[in-house]
């Protein structure tokens, strides 16, 4: 009996040993390896895997056109491999996946666009010491948790619905519109409270009122009109908006049929109002509707081509979060291009340190992160659906079309 | 005897909500015609609410199967009248028509091919997974045709009418006609037609059904049909006024169940009033209690009715 134990153990050992042994080979040999795994985890299945399947074949599509281009010239070519992992839109489930993709030798992951799924992948990344690149994922709390392997490259909930708020504020200025009361409708939970507290604070301090605060369930939510009348009793300039796709296309096409005497719909961080079908799904109540929130470059030549090219390819238009993922993928090629090692750990420090120029996004700058990981030019830019198109208006430097404010001639 | 019972409750029923609306307006502090809205909102809201309750009430209540795949065939039939209307540019109301009869058949090859055999079965645990099963399978084909990015169909009846000063959506209001239209369909089907006969025989006593002569699973596979076929009317009736996605009909499932149980299993009136006096309550309660508050209200309601009449509003004595 011992004696087979002993063997097992022995056997055990020795295999536990030449696995090390295998991957310090290639640590050790870094300039000299033939791929590299980034693993990635988004919904591919259910209900959110409309917008997961978009994600992951962004991110595919840059580890494409990297290798493409020779791939990591510091890792002697080395080309990029995508190891794609189901979160299935569930943190625990998320969480195994993050485990599988490093076990199975992912020296970065990204991931996730839920909260709580990042929030899991974050700690699993964490313990393993693997670099996770955050595509998309907006509450706060993920990177308060004092991580170092986590970094964000969309504006957190509070900096948007602060510079939502701001946006707001210059763009009434700016177009001698008077903006005095709004009524804020949010989805309830993390993320609508989050970004409603932050753009309330920012709103009040500027001297505009807060004339009511109007949550609902994202569980259960078919028909907004309720909600819409109850945020026009209080009389407001502008009704804002904070939600998912479907909660708040129906809120739009509720505005739309009550014709209130408002001056905008404005959304902040809206999972509707600048995606490129919500125009069509949503007809004539899309109409002049804004939304302030993180986009994709409409003025880059080079953004313009990727999503040419990913249209072609997938028969779909890009959305910004597919673009997060690619943009992603690129920030982790960057830093492999920067330290030419394959270690995690160093990796790590090779993303912290990155300053990326010509960032995919619509930002203020170069993508850095910050000692929580955060990027600290992500900012929001203004859309506005005119014409059945969604357009950026604001500010007025990356415009592509003039803003229509007061939207509503009512 | 049943009927004064019945009668009596709706009277009951119906007295409730009219005090609570009243004591709304009168007592709530809230603009009038904010109250109007909602009061018109909500019944449009529990229009759907039956619509969707219809088909499951028939399911659970006569075939004691807890559908847990009503959600999918929901979204299913959705697709179904959105794939007519993309692909062959005919009104939407008219492809409603169509994916009836389609749904029915599904629900009936549903319950003939794999219900069926599970028939013997004490418990409920094989049928209840069957039907986890079958949801799965749909709403993954339904993302691998479809993708899952919200479609929509587009209602060439789109746009509002004014009622008492309310705004009411053109395409919920036939919603809404339509369940009424529906649940008359099938009270008539059960009350009068030589099918509802053996559906009830079957459901108040199957073996004994059997003994003088009913095809006990030929029954089933029907009624699961006319079930099925009820969810075909309600997914295109839906599908005008929401985003499809897969899991567009998951929202739904609750509350359907919950009215089932509420209105009493089997009972189409049940599920009408039920229905109703849910959507309703729902969209009031919204005046007062922010973000889930309502659906709190609603399962509270639900919990005292359960205490109070087990059965059910409708549900028959046992």
């Amino acid at each position: 009996m011992k004696k087979h134990t002993l063997v097992v153990v022995a056997v055990a050992v020795a295999l536990g040993m030449s696995g090390c042994s295998g991957t310090s080979n290639v640590a050790a040999g870094g300039d000299s390896v033939d791929s590299v795994t980034i693993g990635s985890i988004h919904p591919l299945s259910g209900s959110l895997s409309g917008v997961g399947g978009l994600m992951n074949a962004g991110a595919k599509m840059a580890v494409a056109d990297i290798n493409e281009a020779g791939g990591i010239e510091s890792l002697g070519g080395a080309t990029l491999v995508l190891n794609e992992g189901d979160s299935q839109g569930k943190a625990e489930i998320g969480q195994s996946e993050a485990q599988r993709l490093i076990s199975e030798g992912a020296v970065a992951l990204i991931g996730t666009y839920q909260s709580d799924v990042t929030q899991n992948v974050a700690s699993v990344a964490e313990r393993a010491k693997v670099p996770l690149v955050i595509d998309v994922a907006v509450d706060d709390k993920i990177l308060e948790q004092g991580y170092s392997y986590s970094f964000r490259i969309q504006p957190d909930a509070t900096s948007m619905g602060a510079s939502g708020a701001r946006s707001l504020i210059a763009m009434g200025e700016a177009t001698g519109t008077e903006i005095d009361t709004v009524a804020y409708i949010h989805i309830e939970g993390a993320f609508g409270g989050s970004v409603f507290e932050a753009f309330k604070t920012e709103a009040e301090a500027t001297g505009i009122t807060v004339a009511d605060e109007i949550t609902y369930s994202g569980a259960n939510f078919s028909d907004a009109t309720t909600q819409v009348t109850q945020a026009l009793a209080s009389d407001p300039d502008v009704i804002v908006v904070t939600g998912y796709f479907p909660d708040n296309l129906l809120i739009a096409e509720a505005v739309n049929a009550l014709k209130p005497d408002i001056k905008a719909v404005f959304g902040i961080a809206s999972g509707a109002y600048d995606d490129n079908s919500f125009p069509a799904a949503a007809g004539e109540a899309a109409s002049n509707i804004l939304s302030a929130n993180y986009h994709y470059s409409a003025t880059s030549d080079r953004v313009a081509d990727i999503r040419t090219r990913f249209e072609a390819a997938n028969g779909e238009s890009m959305e910004t979060a597919s673009m997060l993922s690619y943009q992603a993928v690129e920030v982790i090629a960057a830093a492999l291009e920067e330290s030419g090692s394959v270690d995690p750990e160093v990796l790590r420090d090779a993303i912290s340190a990155l300053s990326l120029t010509d960032p995919l996004l619509e930002f203020n700058g170069p993508i850095e992160f910050d000692e929580n990981g955060q990027n600290i030019n992500a900012t929001v830019v203004v859309m506005q659906v005119q014409d059945g198109a969604v357009e950026q208006v604001f500010p007025t430097e990356i415009a592509t079309k003039e803003a229509i404010l007061p939207a509503f001639s009512r | 005897m049943l009927t004064t019972e019945r009668g009596r409750i709706v009277l009951g029923l119906f007295a409730i909500t009219v005090l609570g609306i009243a004591a709304v307006y009168l007592f709530g502090g809230k603009d009038s015609n904010l109250v109007t809205q909602t009061v018109v909102t909500g019944l449009l809201l529990g229009g759907v609410y039956v619509l969707v309750s219809l088909g499951l009430t028939l399911i659970f209540g006569v075939l004691g199967i807890v559908n847990f795949a009503q959600g999918a065939m929901l979204a299913m039939a959705m697709y179904l009248v959105y794939f007519m209307v993309s692909s062959a540019g005919i009104n939407p109301y008219l492809a409603v028509v169509l994916s009836a009869p389609i749904m029915f058949g599904f629900g009936w090859l549903v319950q003939s091919t794999l219900m069926n055999r599970l028939i013997t079965d004490v418990g409920h645990s094989r049928p209840l997974l069957v039907t986890l099963g079958l949801s799965l399978l749909i709403s993954n084909t339904l993302l691998m045709i479809f993708g899952g990015r919200p479609l929509n169909v587009p209602s060439p009846y789109a746009g509002s009418v004014q009622i008492l000063g309310a705004i009411a959506d053109v395409p919920r209001i036939i919603a809404f006609v339509g369940a009424v239209i529906v649940a008359g369909g099938l009270i008539v089907i059960l009350r009068k037609s030589p099918l509802g006969l053996a559906i009830r025989a079957v459901a108040a006593n199957g073996t004994g059904a059997s003994l003088v002569g009913v095809n006990v699973k030929r029954i089933y596979a029907m009624t699961f049909g006319l079930g099925a076929a009820s969810v075909g009317v309600a997914g295109g009736l839906l599908a005008p006024f929401t985003s499809l996605v897969p899991s567009a009909g998951d929202q739904f499932t609750t509350l359907a169940f919950v009215i089932v149980v509420l209105g009493g299993l089997g009972s189409v009136p049940g599920a009408l009033v039920g229905g109703i006096f849910i959507g309703l309550l729902q969209t009031v309660g919204s005046l007062f209690l922010p973000g889930s508050g309502p659906l709190l209200l609603v399962f509270g309601m639900f919990v005292l009715v359960l205490f109070l009449r087990p059965q059910g509003l409708f549900g028959a004595n046992k």
